[in-house]
């Protein structure tokens, strides 16, 4: 795999060359501070680019168009990263040697179409098109809580800390949604060209000048953009005592319980590293502590597990448990975290966790577009390469996880169940 | 070992049959760092009646398939498989369908000594009445999580109203009054009647050599004799073409209404007797009418006649079956625009054309990926018996004269359909 990055101005461009897939991806990333009444417009914006654009005007056109294409995916994400609201566009085709030769070319050229050059009249984006995808947008917002779990989630977040955007609902908000029309979102969308920060990423089997030529061309943008804002958001303490917060759902059968944890005041090194090992060992998999304590010894719950977030600070355990044994569940949960505190893992169960870190990197390498959010993560946050975080975390030590162990404590527990 | 080349994707399959009728299938990588291995047996939870070899019939709780698959985790001694798999950071999982339940386990390292313990684990069931009681209440909590999702009921409510007797119109985790009564020796029966080498296979995807994988499968099969020299025979339940309900409106905790619509067709009166090639048109069919493509679905979009829709073809013996499943504000008229773009079947040249293209583009992109070739092939083999290794040249055979004749058998004689509204009191 060769990396080679090109300042162009106003955006990066990120040549990976790898012989290793017969297609090439195409990631065209855009960002900008998150701010909370936007996300709704952002998402808008995003699925109305890929629903038509001026050469493609509807959606039956732009799907035959990537169909001719042999098949092209594109795809369109929006996420939050920290204190940055994100969207990366995708473009996934095969190689010119399995199709035709101009194959890529017309790819990215179809890519930029969407993205530039959309179905816009009068500074106005296409009323109809405009339509089709609020009325999605509508019945997808009002669903939210069909999955109780990413629902329970949802509504921890919001009461951990209300003023953050650790509390923004990533899908948006039905108000928000009211107030966009065409003109509106028309003027976004130019803001978010003009500000946004942007990198494209290309990724497979091309030759660099020629891959260059191709982008250069297709994506034009010659607007000068600069940081303003810290990746990573406000480190915060936890609550000196959890706040517990239960929430109805009628006809809930089973409970679902999300615990905020802060993870407070760590060093980056900890965050980057030992944070990862504490959370692989405390709730990552069938081996972890509080799979095997709580589920399977004392089968208190469906599924456990933990995730950490090392952008927002913080460790959430989602758990699926037979209402009434929510205290059981809190008590034993604290129970894990302590024990961690005191060093109660053994050297196996870190040389296990590394080797979960180091398989997880070896399959990372497997996927188009996660090889491209490692370069994407070194990029915006000055990450260590792939290489460097494997040896890195092999030299990470029991001292450091039980060094982080402690300053991971629970600030939130918030349980949806039924009657 | 037999050795056939993946036509057209620069991949080889590499097959085995024991004498005791295990296989083994293999497609090997070079220039991969990960690999996927799969242990599994042709039993799910569509078999619950069946005659054993020494012609005692059994009807059999239903729910035991993904019970088994719970059980085999549990080890008498040695290791538990998760601890074992964590040490060298593999990921071990396994599922339970209505036609098979595998175990899997996927990675980077230990591949032997990985393979071996998957074939040793799920040779080996420990069950205890303590431990089949225990795993009731972990069971019923896991059809609980499933009775929370809508889609997840749907699935089985529309299938209970197509189908009139199989057990394809169970769920295939079993009702929670079966899996009560679910005791130790039913599960050892059916482990022994289909946990045995003539019904069980392996397939490795992705970094090995097929020479060190099996001569592992052989150390640790060939010994191994089946219980039941004949396979046991399922019953055959003689699923007539007509549903079981034609028309229901149940009410839901959702907020969006759905519909779901089926279309139940009898296999025999297609003129092409070969199943993956009748498959291959039928696909081809749904897709031109329904796919991104569609005009069903630009019409569908700009009259704002549904937010999500998902279909499906099923095969259950001699029945084929269409499901749709949809979310709509104004079902009824969706109903009809779906039941018209059904009636009057139009599929030019170009639309063929086109989606051949687009399979064959997706068939060179898969084998990319070591999941999704694993996925693809393993489908092959529950659906078709053995791997599709032509599938390219099958898609590039196909023609408007075969397609026309197909679509001519497509009717509407046979539909199910279920109106699902929120409930009154989430207004």
């Amino acid at each position: 795999m060769k990396y080679i990055k090109k300042d162009l101005g106003s955006y990066n461009l990120h040549i990976i060359k790898t012989d290793k897939f017969k297609s090439v991806t195409v990631q065209v990333s855009f960002r900008a501070a998150i701010v909370k009444e936007e996300i709704t417009m952002r998402n808008v914006l995003s699925d109305l680019l890929l629903l038509s654009c001026k050469k493609y005007p509807t959606k039956r056109e732009v799907a035959l168009k990537s169909q001719d294409l042999y098949a092209s995916q594109v795809m369109v994400e929006d996420l939050r990263l920290g204190n940055y609201l994100n969207t990366n566009f995708y473009l996934n085709t095969l190689n010119d040697k399995y199709t035709e030769e101009g194959n890529l070319e017309e790819g990215i050229k179809f890519l930029s179409e969407l993205i530039n050059h959309p179905n816009v009249e009068n500074n106005c984006f296409n009323s109809e098109a405009l339509e089709i995808i609020k009325r999605q947008a509508q019945a997808s917002l009002e669903r939210v809580k069909e999955d109780p779990a990413n629902y329970s989630l949802i509504r921890l977040l919001e009461n951990m800390d209300r003023n953050s955007p650790l509390s923004y609902r990533p899908m948006g908000y039905i108000e928000d949604l009211e107030k966009i029309d065409a003109s509106n979102l028309y003027v976004y969308y130019k803001n978010m060209l003009k500000t946004n920060m942007m990198d494209i990423f290309i990724l497979g089997d091309v030759d660099e000048s020629e891959a260059e030529r191709i982008i250069v061309e297709a994506f034009q943008s010659n607007t000068y953009k600069k940081i303003r804002k810290p990746y990573r958001l406000e480190d915060k303490k936890p609550h000196a005592k959890p706040v517990v917060i239960k929430e109805m759902e009628k006809h809930l059968l089973q409970a679902k319980m999300s615990i905020g944890c802060r993870a407070y005041d760590l060093t980056e090194s900890e965050r980057n590293y030992a944070l990862t090992l504490y959370s692989i060992i405390l709730g990552m998999g069938g081996d972890s502590k509080l799979f095997q304590n709580i589920r399977e010894e004392y089968s208190a719950a469906y599924y456990i597990n933990a995730t950490p977030n090392k952008l927002d600070n913080i460790l959430i355990i989602r758990a699926g448990i037979t209402k009434e044994n929510f205290k059981k569940v809190v008590r034993l949960v604290e129970g894990e975290l302590q024990a961690m505190r005191k060093g109660k893992f053994t050297e196996e169960d870190i040389k296990k966790a590394k080797e979960l870190f180091q398989t997880s990197m070896e399959e990372l390498e497997e996927h188009p577009s996660r090889i491209i959010n490692a370069y994407y993560m070194m990029e915006i946050l000055g990450a260590d390469d792939i290489n460097t975080r494997r040896k890195k975390m092999n030299a990470v030590t029991s001292e450091e996880i039980i060094s982080v162990a402690k300053k991971v404590k629970i600030d939130t527990i918030y349980c949806l169940e039924g009657e | 070992m037999e050795k056939i080349p993946l036509k057209g994707l620069d991949a080889t399959l590499y097959k085995e049959t024991l004498e005791n009728g295990f296989s083994i299938y293999m497609i090997p990588f070079k220039n991969k760092n990960n690999y996927t291995q799969t242990y599994a047996t042709r039993y799910g939870s569509d078999t619950i009646e069946f005659t054993m070899s020494n012609k005692k019939a059994r009807i059999t709780p239903t729910g035991i398939a993904h019970f088994l698959e719970h059980k085999m985790f549990e080890q008498e001694d040695g290791k538990d498989p998760f601890t074992f798999y964590g040490e060298s950071g593999t990921d071990a999982n396994a599922a339970t369908d209505h036609q098979y339940t595998k175990y899997i386990c996927s990675g980077t390292k230990n591949f032997k000594e990985n393979f071996r313990f998957l074939l040793r684990y799920v040779n080996a069931p420990y069950f205890t009445d303590e431990n089949v009681k225990k795993e009731q209440g972990i069971i019923e909590e896991e059809l609980n999580m499933y009775t929370d999702i809508p889609e997840f009921v749907l699935e089985v409510k529309v299938r209970e109203n197509i189908y009139q007797k199989h057990p394809r119109r169970i769920d295939v985790g079993g009702t929670v009054e079966d899996i009560k009564k679910i005791t130790k020796e039913d599960l050892y029966d059916c482990y022994n009647t289909f946990y045995q080498p003539n019904n069980m296979f392996a397939l490795l995807v992705g970094n090995f050599e097929p020479e060190e994988a099996l001569q592992i499968a052989k150390e640790e099969m060939a010994s191994r004799k089946n219980k039941t020299t004949a396979r046991p025979t399922i019953k055959d339940y003689k699923e007539p073409v007509e549903v079981n309900k034609k028309e229901e409106t149940v009410s839901m905790n959702i907020k969006v209404p759905k519909v779901l619509f089926a279309v139940k067709l009898s296999r025999k009166n297609f003129p092409i007797k070969d199943k993956h090639m009748l498959n291959l048109y039928l696909q081809l069919i749904t897709s031109v009418l329904f796919g991104s493509s569609s005009l069903f679905k630009e019409y569908a979009r700009n009259e704002g006649l549904m937010s999500g829709m998902y279909h499906e073809w099923e095969q259950v013996d001699d029945i084929v079956t269409l499901i749709f499943q949809i979310d709509t504000k104004k079902p009824v008229e969706l109903l009809k625009e779906l039941k018209k773009t059904l009636s009057s079947i139009e599929i030019s040249e170009d639309d063929m054309n086109r989606y051949k293209k687009v399979w064959i583009a997706n068939e060179v992109r898969m084998i990319d990926y070591v999941d999704a070739t694993t996925d693809n092939v393993f489908s092959d083999i529950i659906t078709y018996n053995e791997p599709v290794t032509d599938r390219i040249s099958l898609i590039r055979a196909m023609n408007k004269k075969e397609l026309d004749k197909i679509v001519q058998h497509i009717n509407l004689e046979n539909t199910a359909e279920i109106l699902v509204l929120p409930k009154e009191d989430e207004n």
